[in-house]
């Protein structure tokens, strides 16, 4: 069963944002990792980096596809998850806890308008799934 | 691969038509996945002494000679009616337009049904090595390989096509060295090419007509040669100029080329 934690605000590239203050911490979702299947690697960016909303910020590999991780907003990078090294295989298990990403200390909380909650992202994913 | 991304790019943007690139090699090339490492995965040595060009794909997979080899690229919108949206939906695709442009030249390719099989450890660099799901095996033999890079709704599938192989030349250049004449006895076991299937050569302008009429004939469309636009002819120089001339992209991976958007 697909997890839709309702803390999180979600972008239509399947990653989510916890919000605190000006920091958004980062990741994709259950949804995004099921259809990816094993996560062989990852590339993220490195701290002190600056990330564009709607940008590429990274890259994970899967079933010999690399996709391209967007971000869903703006800022500079003040933590990568550096776990996901250890053991990549939190992206898939655990998504959106110990699988985060990066943290953005975002510098536009407007772009945060911008996003999917909970329902608006159910939504979305079952449009995705009749479409396919 | 600038022209490839270019295209790509312009896809995401502008959501045109899909397009399909075929084209070779002057002058024969290595080509690594995105995430793999060259130090570990490739002779660079060998590359350089055998005037070997080592670049790095912006699509995923493992190493690939290209030499005698045709190369194709499909570059398309995610939510346009010809594909599937889903990889390896787009893999199955792909792969059955490529068939069908072998059968016009007499070869029966078959796609794999299952996933990847028990691999030659000591080949596990290499593309050929083992297939993959829905790549291309005439009697068993990988003849195919192919690659996905996914963004914003958009796919660049790269395909390598051999023409001929030579496992020798494969084995000298990717790591790790395993057992000699026994790595290569393997190596071309495992893996066939168009020449070899149809008996004898078959020229590269041969080979780009019948793909393109395999592509035409599975998705009901018709090709139309074109050039790139002047916005691909921007971003094929800026990632020239930042990417893929770039030591730091094809050895290390860097992602300094980010900003070229």
């Amino acid at each position: 069963m697909k997890l839709f934690p309702d803390d999180l605000l979600y972008s239509w590239e399947h990653v989510w944002v916890r919000v605190d203050g000006d920091l958004g911490t980062i990741g994709i979702t259950d949804h995004a990792q099921e259809k990816l299947g094993e996560i062989l690697s990852v590339d993220l960016p490195e701290i002190d980096s600056y990330v564009e909303k709607d940008e590429p910020f990274g890259s994970i590999e899967s079933a010999k596809a690399v996709v391209e991780l967007i971000s869903p907003v703006s800022g500079v990078i003040v933590s990568v998850n550096e776990d996901i090294t250890d053991d990549i295989g939190i992206i898939n298990s655990d998504p959106h806890d110990t699988g985060w990403m990066i943290i953005v200390e975002m510098d536009d909380l407007e772009e945060l308008d911008d996003l999917l909650d909970t329902r608006g992202y159910q939504d979305f994913v079952i449009r995705e799934a009749e479409v396919d | 691969m600038a022209i490839d991304e270019a295209v790509f790019r312009a896809t995401i943007r502008e959501k045109g038509l899909p397009t399909l690139r075929l084209y070779g090699w002057q002058t024969p090339a290595l080509s690594i996945g995105y995430f793999q490492d060259f130090t570990r995965e490739v002779d660079s040595g060998a590359c350089r002494r055998l005037g070997i060009d080592m670049i790095r794909r912006p699509t995923g997979g493992k190493a690939v000679l290209h030499d005698q080899e045709l190369t194709y690229a499909v570059i398309a919108g995610t939510d346009l009616p010809f594909f599937p949206p889903d990889v390896l939906g787009t893999f199955r695709t792909v792969s059955r337009c490529v068939a069908k442009g072998l059968r016009e030249l007499g070869i029966r390719a078959e796609m794999k049904a299952e996933g990847r099989s028990d691999e030659d450890g000591s080949l596990h660099s290499s593309c050929f090595s083992r297939p993959s799901r829905y790549e291309l095996l005439v009697g068993g033999r990988k003849i195919c390989g192919a690659a996905q890079m996914r963004s914003q709704g958009a796919f660049l599938q790269h395909g390598a096509l051999l023409m001929a192989f030579d496992p020798a030349k494969t084995c000298r250049v990717v790591l790790p060295h395993g057992d000699g004449e026994e790595q290569v006895e393997r190596l071309r076991n495992a893996v066939t090419s168009v020449g070899e299937q149809a008996g004898s050569p078959i020229g590269e302008e041969t080979l780009c007509r019948a793909l393109r009429s395999g592509f035409e004939q599975v998705l009901g469309i018709r090709l139309v040669e074109g050039v790139l636009t002047l916005e691909e002819e921007e971003l094929k120089g800026e990632l020239m100029k930042k990417k893929y001339g770039s030591e730091s992209w094809n050895m290390e991976g860097s992602k300094s080329w980010m900003s070229a958007f």
